[in-house]
């Protein structure tokens, strides 16, 4: 005999689904996952374990009240007759069995999950609830509706013999090393690192996944957490890629004493095994490229290596860097930033739905190539002393560099987030001195600069 | 077959502008272009970027993290291909971050920006050269002079012409820069090299 049991939280999230599905596991080992705040469960066989349909309930109420949120259960013989059991009543309500059909009667055909077309059509025919639906000639509703009229008919009168389609928990690609008399160096550290790391791409591979985002989370002797997160340029599961990668993160920004408990964890990505177009262009290799990064950011620093992302803004040289990655319409920065911040459950989210496509459906633009002339920034721009004639630059001297204005133009005002606390304003000028050099300065409150080198 | 002379181009004009020479630089060999500032060669790499960059990603190795990223954009590079390695003056640093990503092959071109300094580690342009050879990237090294001596394969020597200026009698904004690209060396071709043939080149801001 079939018994459903709806668990029902109103106005759900999210972050709500993930407990109720947490919660429903927990009390039985087939559960579904309906909508947001709608989770069902199979009670077949549970009656002795948890004492009753109705102790069950209540475990599930309590379970949900103890998160802090307000719930309804509803148990039937069928999917329909328990969501409705758990929409109509307050707390608990227990359909007895076999009176399904007679407790649907008034229910709304919403509780169906119609399709907008037939919804439309129910409802041209004037039939609004279940009662209506299932007093409908059988035959009649055949010739109309197909096979779709006797299936709806049956889930009207409460007859649901399709099984659950059974959620289960995604799995968590985390692994974790205790050290008992800690450790100082960063070369065993990274040993430590790159064995959590084969292991966690030994499963990554088992589960033909790969990983886009590696956090880690070090439990230092002095009591306090030292967190670290690094992403490759592309989704990996190669284990020497990976320790290197993390080697140099840590080396990058090393944990300040001696670490006791070291977890590992890795973001699972699907990614599908599709062969290279041959109008695409090849590129490099993203094991090569996540060792090649890993080294160069032991060079030139983390901060010194990725790709330039311009700045919503006005004000000069707004740009920031953004990590490298070899499929930018994956967009990976923003999920990578969400895996960082989240904390690991054991059941949270779907499971790795994330696909990667290589095919992002991108035209491949044409590159409007036009003879731009470069400039060549000035970082941190350089301090210089200007003469001025008639308002006008008329000479120039800085650090390794002076001569005389033979033309220029200006002053050009750039000007923004006056309603901020980080206004700027400066008056720009474009000089040409006598050896030819053409060159930007800038004049604020601070005094003259030297911004930038046309080349 | 005589040839008109109505039909040559004037002299110092070469009638495939600026996609003629950018068509030079040969793929798996170090090519140079070398010139003063204000000559016109971080223009000719960012436009050798951009024309790369249909093939690929590209990288470029910044010694004195000079590159204006708004500029590149407007050059045609797609910033989000562009592996951007910033060496904060440090050109030690950039010569090995240039060697180092020679080492993992893909990219359509990797270019290193020497920035003002005017030296190279000894040995460096074979090593480089050898690492680039029989590759599909192209190695561009810019800098002030010519730095890696018989290694390069191509090396085009830019120089300013004149400054373009919008407005008269007072100008009222910079328009351009005129600037004369000459292949000094070429391995591949060297009917490039020869007297009198230059590419005249006008940059626009």
């Amino acid at each position: 005999m079939i018994r459903i049991a709806c668990l029902h939280v109103p106005d759900a999230d999210a972050t709500v689904q993930s407990a109720l599905l947490d919660i429903a596991l927990r009390h039985s080992p087939s559960v579904e996952d309906v909508a947001p705040g709608i989770v069902f469960l199979d009670l077949r066989g549970l009656g002795k374990l948890w004492g009753g349909e109705e102790e069950l309930a209540r475990r599930l109420l309590q379970a949900v009240a103890e998160r802090g949120w307000t719930a309804r259960v509803g148990i039937a013989g069928s999917r329909a007759g328990a969501r409705f059991a758990a929409r109509a009543g307050e707390g608990v309500t227990i359909v007895p069995p076999g009176r399904d059909a007679g407790r649907l009667g008034v229910a709304p055909l919403a509780l169906l999950d119609l399709g907008p077309e037939m919804a439309a059509r129910l409802a041209r025919w004037g039939i609004r609830t279940l009662g209506e639906l299932a007093d409908l000639p059988a035959r009649g509703l055949a010739q109309r509706l197909g096979d779709e009229g006797p299936r709806l008919q049956r889930l009207a009168r409460g007859e649901d013999p399709t099984p659950l389609r059974l959620w289960t928990p995604p799995p968590v690609f985390e692994e974790s090393a205790e050290c008992a008399w800690g450790i100082e160096a960063l070369e065993p550290l990274g040993d430590l690192m790159a064995g959590l790391a084969e292991a966690l791409c030994a499963r990554l591979r088992r589960d033909e996944l790969t990983a886009d985002a590696f956090a880690w989370t070090c439990r230092l002797a002095d009591r306090t957490v030292h967190e670290g997160f690094c992403a490759p340029a592309a989704p990996l599961a190669d284990p020497a890629a990976a320790a290197a990668m993390l080697r140099a993160s840590l080396a990058a920004r090393p944990p300040r004493a001696a670490v006791e408990g070291i977890t590992l964890r890795a973001h699972p990505l699907r990614a599908p095994k599709t062969q290279p177009r041959f109008d695409e262009p090849p590129g490099p290799s993203p094991r090569l490229l996540t060792a090649a990064l890993a080294r160069l950011s032991g060079l030139v620093g983390t901060s010194g290596i990725g790709a330039p992302e311009l700045l919503d803004s006005h004000r000069p040289d707004a740009m920031q860097m953004t990590p490298f990655v070899l499929f930018p319409s994956l967009q990976r920065g923003e999920r990578a930033s969400n895996f960082q911040n989240q904390i690991p459950l054991p059941h949270r989210g779907r499971g790795p739905q994330f696909e990667l496509s290589r095919d992002s459906g991108e035209a491949s633009a044409e590159i409007d190539q036009r003879a731009v002339l470069a400039v060549r920034r000035i970082r941190p721009p350089r301090h210089v002393q200007v003469r001025l004639e008639s308002g006008a630059p008329i000479h120039l001297r800085a650090t390794g560099l002076a001569g005389r204005i033979v033309t220029g133009a200006g002053p050009w005002r750039v000007s923004g987030a006056w309603w901020t606390d980080d206004a700027f304003v400066q008056d720009e000028w474009d000089v040409e001195l006598d050896d030819g050099m053409l060159c930007r300065l800038a004049r604020d409150a601070r005094g003259w600069r030297l911004e930038a080198i046309y080349d | 077959m005589a040839t008109s002379i109505e039909s040559l181009p004037p002299p110092g004009l070469d009638p495939e502008g600026l996609d003629g020479l950018l068509q030079a630089f040969p793929q798996g060999r170090l090519s140079e272009i070398v010139g003063p500032r204000s000559s016109g060669g971080s223009s000719l790499l960012l436009a050798l970027l951009a024309r790369a960059a249909r093939n690929g990603v590209t990288a470029l190795v910044d010694a004195s993290d000079t590159l204006d990223p708004a500029v590149a954009a407007r050059a045609g590079l797609d910033l989000r291909g562009l592996l951007w390695v910033r060496c904060g003056g440090r050109l030690p640093v950039a010569w090995r971050a240039t060697d180092l990503l020679l080492r993992c092959p893909g990219f359509a071109a990797i270019a290193l920006d020497v920035g003002e300094s005017a030296s190279a580690p000894p040995g460096m342009g074979v090593r480089l050269q050898r690492a680039v050879a029989n590759g599909e990237s192209m190695l561009v090294v810019r800098g002030p002079r010519h730095l890696l001596g018989s290694a390069a394969a191509l090396v085009v020597s830019v120089r300013r012409v004149r400054a373009r200026w919008i407005g008269a009698p007072r100008p009222l904004r910079l328009g351009g820069l005129v600037s004369e690209a000459r292949v000094v060396r070429s391995r591949s071709d060297p009917g490039l090299t020869r007297p009198g043939r230059a590419w005249l080149l006008e940059w626009r801001t």
